[in-house]
């Protein structure tokens, strides 16, 4: 191989800064032709040779530092005294040029001086080529310039937000220099850029909102705000770093939403109750969406919505309230009140379903069914559907609006869907009523008269909706009820063995006679009356008791106040069938032996108290249908009165019910809800002392409540009363030291 | 990227013609090819190296061929580059040269 010449440095050098020249003259965009392989040949040969020489002809440091000042020399001369010249928008142009042709260089030279990059860059741990040209950039352009072009393009964004079409490629390239600079990291990009440009948009947002929220309405301002953060998305989008957008969408949330929120949702034509009450379904969606996005900002909007809810609600209860309370004034000693059926509250009941159909409609679009507006919205129900409504408590309007529901020609003529549905929406809302226990009450007391009186409309009906209250309120709830529905069936079918047993035993009767019977714990009757009954039904109940005897050894409680009679009733201008109660038919039967009774003496007959005879007769005497004749007659029994069989009655049907008028349980019901109430309470209390054997008076207290809470809401005084009582009981003692803390005594 | 061949030139004047791919191996050829702005329409790229002998272009392509053929396998009997040792140090110079 020859041995070349040692090229030296000045000679080696000039020829590459030809190379370098030629360069730079194709960059400026002057005529010069594009470099062949010759020519690259050369000038690469060129450094390799002069790298691979021999030392003292090791020219590499020397070649590295000339390759560096090259950038230098041609930066300062050229490319800042180009860009000092411009301002603004042309600066960022000819930035960007500039910066096109840097890279350039940057490539060819590096390319040229490859053998470097090779081994002397490594073996001495410098900086490569690429980054030797990327640092003369930065250090010598970058750094002078870089106010400069951030002002112009702060500029730039401002004018497009003011609505203004501008070239959003240069900015775009522009930040790319930026993030190139940083060399990986994003530090010069938000160190000089990013940080600038959250300030600006924080200022100008903070003008625009000082502007717009005295201005506009509520739904207004939303539609501005949602405008702008789609505007701002879209500039991300665009040409800023993606990296900006949260932060910069988090300042324009803040100075639009955050700051003005709670004057927003005030504003009085146009907050948020306002569209609340015009049912502005779809601005209140922009607005759920909106605070959605500031932290905590749903929470007010929440407030607002429960209290207008509750607004609602307690809007329907007055609204019940006058209209019964005016038609009570009117009716006022019409005689025994009825209990709540009338139309107003059967009409209350359907509101209530609407309102709370249209609410949770809302939450679930509107507000996307988050779980704040449904507690929001259980808050709000839950404070008016416990207010007492016309003197009864909802819990018995809800037990009416489903009896009303299910009987036979009852208010509601609807298809089996739409029954279903609604007695889907019952249960939902018995959810809202803490006292859940009564509604159980007067449900059953219900239940129990219509499946006695075959006034059930549907048994499907019947079973659908316990298996609803099951599923809602757990199985205990729905015992006692199922076990009446099953008792009816199987009651059926005892009549019929009996019925058989008749027909074995040869026995007969002179009167059809039909018995139910029932198990004590499910049916809600209390009161047992002794009745004298005619000798006919005696004879039935005797030899129904036999037939039982034989079969079971349980004691039979009879009721006859149940039961129901068809007597043929012999008039003078024709016979009638009456359908009467088993006490009516009693009474009546009394007058076939005599022809005229005072009250005492039907009284006696009948072995009734007083008020019990005082309603049958009037019933038959001063009702609809005068079956008995009262001297005097007037509209009230008094004791002095003397009754006749009226032999001159008549009426256009061949049959006629005489219904008896219920006692007002009301009061009743309530009464022994309280008395359950005690039960679970005392239950509660040992059961909790039991598990925890020392408890404080306090944590007891919470304790009982959270277990009783499905059922209905303890009052306090109760627990301490009840607490008091077991402690004299010896379920509990107080503790020696600390009278706040109690014992399990075992 | 030019789909097709390019030609080396040694230092007396022959002409290897090689694909592109193979010319490629050598970081110093591709830096070049890929550089020349004018260049992605012609046919025939041309490259002359007027510091490497025949024999040792020679070998040197053949060395392209070999590296691309054998780059992928994950055999283990690749067959050995046979290297007569009295070129051995001029190729060896001109392997850095390359950079290959």
């Amino acid at each position: 191989m020859t041995e070349k010449k040692p090229i030296e440095l000045k000679e080696g050098w000039g020829f590459m800064q030809n190379g370098i020249d030629k360069l730079i003259r194709v960059l400026e965009g002057q005529p010069e032709e594009q470099f062949n392989a010759e020519q690259y040949m050369s000038l690469y040969t060129t450094i390799y040779n002069m790298c691979t020489q021999k030392p003292p002809h090791d020219f590499s440091e020397q070649l590295y530092d000339r390759y560096r000042s090259s950038f230098e020399i041609y930066i300062k001369e050229q490319v800042i005294k180009s860009l000092l010249e411009h301002h603004g928008e042309v600066l960022l142009k000819e930035l960007y040029i500039r910066w096109q042709n840097h890279k350039l260089m940057v490539r060819w030279l590096s390319k040229f001086f490859n053998y470097l990059d090779r081994y002397y860059v490594m073996r001495h741990s410098l900086h490569t080529l690429k980054d030797v040209g990327l640092i003369c950039f930065r250090d010598r352009v970058y750094e002078e310039i870089k106010k400069q072009a951030k002002d112009a393009i702060l500029r730039l964004i401002e004018r497009e937000r003011e609505g203004e079409l501008i070239d959003r490629t240069l900015i775009k390239n522009i930040l790319s220099i930026f993030i190139e600079v940083g060399t990986g990291g994003m530090e010069c990009y938000e160190r000089d850029f990013e940080v600038y440009l959250l300030q600006e948009t924080a200022s100008f947002y903070k003008r625009k909102a000082a502007e717009w929220v005295d201005q506009d309405s509520c739904p207004d301002y939303m539609l501005k705000a949602e405008q702008c953060l789609k505007d701002e998305e879209d500039k991300v989008e665009g040409y800023l770093h993606t990296s900006s957008k949260p932060k910069l969408l988090k300042e324009v949330e803040q100075e639009l939403l955050a700051n003005y929120e709670t004057r927003l949702l005030q504003k009085e034509n146009s907050g948020c109750a306002a569209l609340l009450r015009d049912d502005k379904a779809e601005d209140l969606s922009r607005m759920f969406r909106l605070f959605q996005r500031i932290p905590r900002g749903l929470d007010p909007v929440a407030e607002i919505f429960k209290e207008h809810v509750e607004n609602e609600g307690m809007k329907l209860v007055k609204e019940v309230t006058e209209a019964t309370e005016s038609k009570k004034e009117k009716e006022a000693g019409k005689g025994p009140s009825k209990d709540s059926g009338t139309p107003y509250e059967q009409q209350y009941v359907r509101s209530v379903i609407e309102l709370h159909d249209k609410y949770l409609q809302y939450v679930s679009s509107c507000f996307c069914n988050t779980s704040l507006f449904h507690k929001s919205l259980k808050e709000a129900f839950e404070s008016f559907c416990n207010k007492s409504v016309a003197g009864a408590s909802s819990a018995e309007l809800m037990a009416s609006f489903c009896d009303n529901l299910l009987k036979k020609g009852g208010s509601e003529k609807l298809s089996d869907e739409a029954i279903e549905e609604t007695l889907d929406k019952v249960v939902k809302l018995l959810a809202y009523i803490s006292d859940k226990d009564l509604f159980n009450e007067f449900y059953r007391k219900k239940l129990g008269r219509r499946l006695l009186f075959d006034k059930s409309s549907s048994d499907d009906h019947e079973r659908s909706i316990l298996t609803r209250l099951k599923q809602q309120c757990g199985a205990q709830f729905t015992s006692k009820m199922e076990g009446m529905v099953t008792d009816l069936a199987l009651a059926r079918e005892k009549q019929q063995s009996f019925e058989e047993w008749m027909r074995i035993n040869g026995k007969k009767l002179r009167i059809d006679f039909n018995v139910t019977v029932l198990t004590t714990g499910f049916w809600p009757f209390h009161k047992v009356v002794e009745l004298a009954l005619p000798q006919e039904m005696v004879d039935g109940v005797e030899l129904f008791k036999s037939f039982y005897e034989t079969g079971n050894k349980r004691k039979l409680i009879w009721y006859y106040s149940l039961g129901t009679c068809h007597l043929r009733a012999n008039f003078d201008p024709r016979s009638i069938e009456l359908v009467l109660g088993t006490q009516q038919a009693a009474c009546l039967l009394q007058f076939n032996d005599s022809e005229q009774l005072s009250f005492s003496e039907v009284q006696l007959r009948l072995n009734l108290c007083e008020d019990d005879t005082m309603r049958i007769l009037h019933s038959l005497a001063c009702g609809k249908y005068k079956i008995l004749l009262k001297e005097p007659a007037s509209k009230i029994i008094a004791k002095t009165d003397t009754f006749s069989f009226n032999k001159k009655f008549t009426s256009a049907q061949r049959r006629i019910k005489v219904p008896l008028p219920p006692v007002d349980e009301k009061k009743r019901v309530i009464e022994d809800v309280d008395k359950d109430r005690r039960f679970s309470i005392d239950a509660a209390i040992v059961r909790t002392m039991k598990s925890r054997k020392t408890l404080l008076h306090q944590q007891l207290v919470l304790e009982v409540v959270q277990q009783l809470s499905r059922m209905f809401k303890p009052d306090f005084k109760l627990i301490k009363k009840r607490i008091e009582h077991l402690i004299e009981a010896e379920y509990l003692a107080r503790d020696k030291d600390n009278p706040m803390m109690f014992q399990y005594l075992a | 990227m030019p789909k097709s061949t390019v030609k080396l030139v040694s230092r007396e004047g022959f002409e290897f013609i090689i694909d592109y791919k193979a010319a490629c191996v050598s970081n110093t050829i591709r830096n070049m090819l890929s550089s020349q702005g004018s260049f992605t329409e012609t046919e025939l790229g041309e490259v002359k190296f007027p510091e490497i002998p025949t024999p040792i272009l020679e070998k040197v392509c053949q060395y392209f061929y070999y590296k691309l053929r054998y780059q992928n396998s994950t055999t283990k009997n690749i067959p050995e580059f046979q290297v007569p040792p009295e070129i051995a140090l001029e190729l060896l110079m001109a392997a850095n040269f390359l950079d290959a």
